[in-house]
């Protein structure tokens, strides 16, 4: 069990620091913001409808769609940041890797936009 | 400003270089000897993306109307797969290690290859003709059987805990939406939700099983856990224990996949609700993919924790062959009935993987490849089956009623497949499910053979009340019957041909299957 905490003892400490740091920005801008309400400071923010209402409204499952996309190009760019960084150690095979995952990418964005999953209308 | 450039600048100098075109060169030497056995992998992905672009382009072209792209997509798939069968077919390195040992390629991998994608073929070809009645009019839909079977190509070939992971999660993805594939029909949609949930949280077992391989060794790769483990002591070793739990829980999800008894609760269902040309894929394709991986794990790679993985093996086999043969007796459902049947197959199949021998694991290959004759076989009937009347309902047991008399063939073909899967004597089915039993009681497993040969007792029962409906019953009413197409007829025949040939001469078989299974042993 000792490796453990040798091995882990610095995530335990960004935990703990990261849990800190929530605690006093969350804190700091609840206690020390002024605070004036009204009802189009309160409304659900870049949304789309409102997540305290009844639970048997009809929502367009387009919002569904915008967000698996949205989440495999935001998945894209978490590939490429590690990429970016190490490519001086992975050689030419992490290079073109990287180069066929974003060709294959690339035909997956073609195929969205001509079968038309982006329009909105 | 040393700090600067050493840390800065001078990595970077490399990437200058990347393009230089000698250094591609080098890397393009590198690469000859993994494509030549990533050949068919590459080709069949390539084919995928440019069918996936072909069809983007021209099924939104106004200029052409926008036109239905399935039958010419069928015909490319078809050929699409025969070339993959090819490439995979020609290839001339016996053994090899890729990708810093992510992937092996071995007689196991590349027979067992082949074997899916002929399955493949056959399934896309008599499910074409059902899929145009359906209206099922997404070419995508012939891209997801593609990258299924690409998928199941990557699994079977895996040699790493993390690319057996994600050619899992890659074909069990294709196949959730192959089973809700039918978008406006509620029971596809229900279908591929519970196949999906239930599917993932499998999923999740597997990688939760994974993650404590991972912690407890350090490694994920099976040449390493081979290495490590073998001869381990599990009495003194104080790694065993948490292995063990990684194993239990691999083995679920394992079990799950193949719909093993206590975990089979999902694949009535989603065979019944999927459209009928996604059920006949699940049937045939995935199954003997799954055991060839898990083959390799248990026989090969955690090959010392055998009493641990053998007692569940014993286990489940017992479940699934009992639930299979007796619950089946109360299906109505045509689809439901060949659903429990397969479960009792399964349990079949792993007996012979807890026989845990060389006869044992070649009677298991034997057991695969006439099971799939069957059911393309079966499934071919199943499709033909269409009349005026129920061509939009989901078949019950009374369609097959006069089938006997309306199309001689038909019946005749259908009426072989079921003596085959019961195990009569003069055909594949009986000589492959004796291998079996032979293999378990070789390895002492008396108990579990006993009790699966008298339950393979009471599932002769429903197959031969099948046989009794297709020749003894009138249907009720008449209908206009629909002519059997070219492609299921060519099927049901081959497979005829196939289950009775296999017991005249079954040696040509029998010896690919123990080619298959000395590469465990």
């Amino acid at each position: 069990m000792f490796f453990l905490v040798e091995e882990y003892y610095p995530i335990l400490l960004l935990l703990f620091i990261s849990i800190g740091l929530a605690c006093i920005i969350l804190g700091a801008s609840y206690f020390l913001g002024i605070q004036k309400p009204d009802t189009e400071k309160v409304s659900v923010y870049e949304c789309g409808f409102d997540p305290y209402e009844d639970s048997r409204n009809k929502f367009d499952v387009r919002f569904y769609l915008i967000a698996i996309l949205f989440i495999v190009f935001d998945l894209e760019a978490l590939f490429l940041f590690p990429w970016a960084v190490s490519l001086s150690h992975i050689g030419s095979m992490g290079f073109w890797t990287m180069i066929d995952f974003i060709f294959e990418l690339v035909v997956g964005f073609v195929y969205v936009w001509k079968i038309g999953a982006l329009d909105w209308e | 400003m040393d700090f600067l450039l050493v840390n800065y600048i001078l990595p970077r100098l490399d990437l200058i270089e990347l393009f230089n075109l000698n250094q591609f060169m080098d890397f393009a030497l590198l690469q000859q000897n993994y494509f030549k056995m990533f050949l068919p992998e590459v080709f069949l992905s390539t084919s995928i993306f440019i069918l996936c672009l072909h069809a983007s382009l021209i099924v939104t072209s106004r200029r052409l109307s926008y036109p239905l792209v399935m039958q010419s997509f069928g015909k490319l798939s078809v050929l699409i797969l025969f070339l993959t069968f090819l490439l995979v077919n020609n290839n001339a390195i016996l053994f090899m290690l890729t990708y810093q040992n992510t992937f092996i390629f071995d007689l196991l991998s590349s027979n067992v290859k082949q074997i899916i994608l002929v399955g493949a073929l056959f399934c896309i070809i008599i499910s074409e003709n059902s899929l145009i009645k359906q209206q099922i009019n997404n070419f995508e839909y012939f891209l997801l059987v593609l990258s299924a079977v690409l998928g199941l190509l990557f699994l079977v070939s895996s040699y790493d805990m993390l690319s057996l992971y994600l050619a899992i999660e890659m074909q069990s993805l294709c196949l959730y939406v192959l089973a809700a594939a039918k978008k406006d029909s509620s029971f596809s949609t229900e279908a591929g939700l519970k196949y999906f949930i239930l599917g993932s949280f499998s999923s999740a077992l597997l990688l939760f099983g994974i993650s404590f391989l991972y912690g407890s060794t350090g490694t994920t790769n099976f040449d390493n856990f081979h290495l490590l483990f073998a001869g381990i002591d599990s009495e003194t070793s104080s790694l065993t224990q948490s292995v063990e739990i990684a194993l239990i829980c691999i083995m679920a999800a394992f079990f799950f996949k193949i719909a093993a008894a206590p975990f089979h609760m999902w694949s009535p269902d989603v065979y019944e609700g999927s459209p009928t040309s996604s059920t006949i894929f699940f049937a045939v394709v995935p199954k003997i993919a799954l055991f060839a991986i898990f083959l390799r794990l248990f026989q090969f790679v955690f090959a010392s924790f055998e009493e641990l993985f053998l007692f569940a093996l014993v286990f489940f086999s017992i479940a699934s062959v009992i639930s299979g043969s007796f619950v089946a007796l109360r299906q109505k459902k045509l689809k439901r009935l060949l659903a429990y049947s397969s479960i009792s197959h399964v349990g079949y199949l792993l007996l012979a993987f807890a026989a845990n021998s060389l006869e044992g694991t070649q009677s298991l290959f034997f057991y695969l490849v006439i099971y799939m004759v069957t059911s393309l076989c079966l499934w071919s009937v199943v499709l033909s089956l269409d009349t005026l009347t129920n061509e939009k309902r989901s078949k019950t047991l009374i369609d097959l009623a006069s089938v006997g008399s309306v199309n001689p063939y038909l019946g005749f073909g259908a009426m072989l497949a079921f003596f085959s899967l019961a195990g009569v004597p003069p055909l594949a089915g009986f000589f492959a499910k004796m291998e079996i039993f032979l293999s378990a009681l070789s390895s002492s497993l008396f108990f579990a053979s006993t009790v699966a040969i008298l339950s393979s007792v009471v599932a002769s029962y429903y197959y031969i009340r099948l046989i009794k409906t297709m020749y003894f019953e009138k249907k009720r009413e008449n209908s206009f019957i629909f002519p059997v197409n070219r492609a299921c007829s060519l099927t049901i025949s081959v497979a005829v041909f196939f289950l009775l040939y296999f017991f005249v001469n079954p040696y040509l078989l029998l010896l690919l299957a123990q080619k298959m299974a000395l590469c465990l042993f």
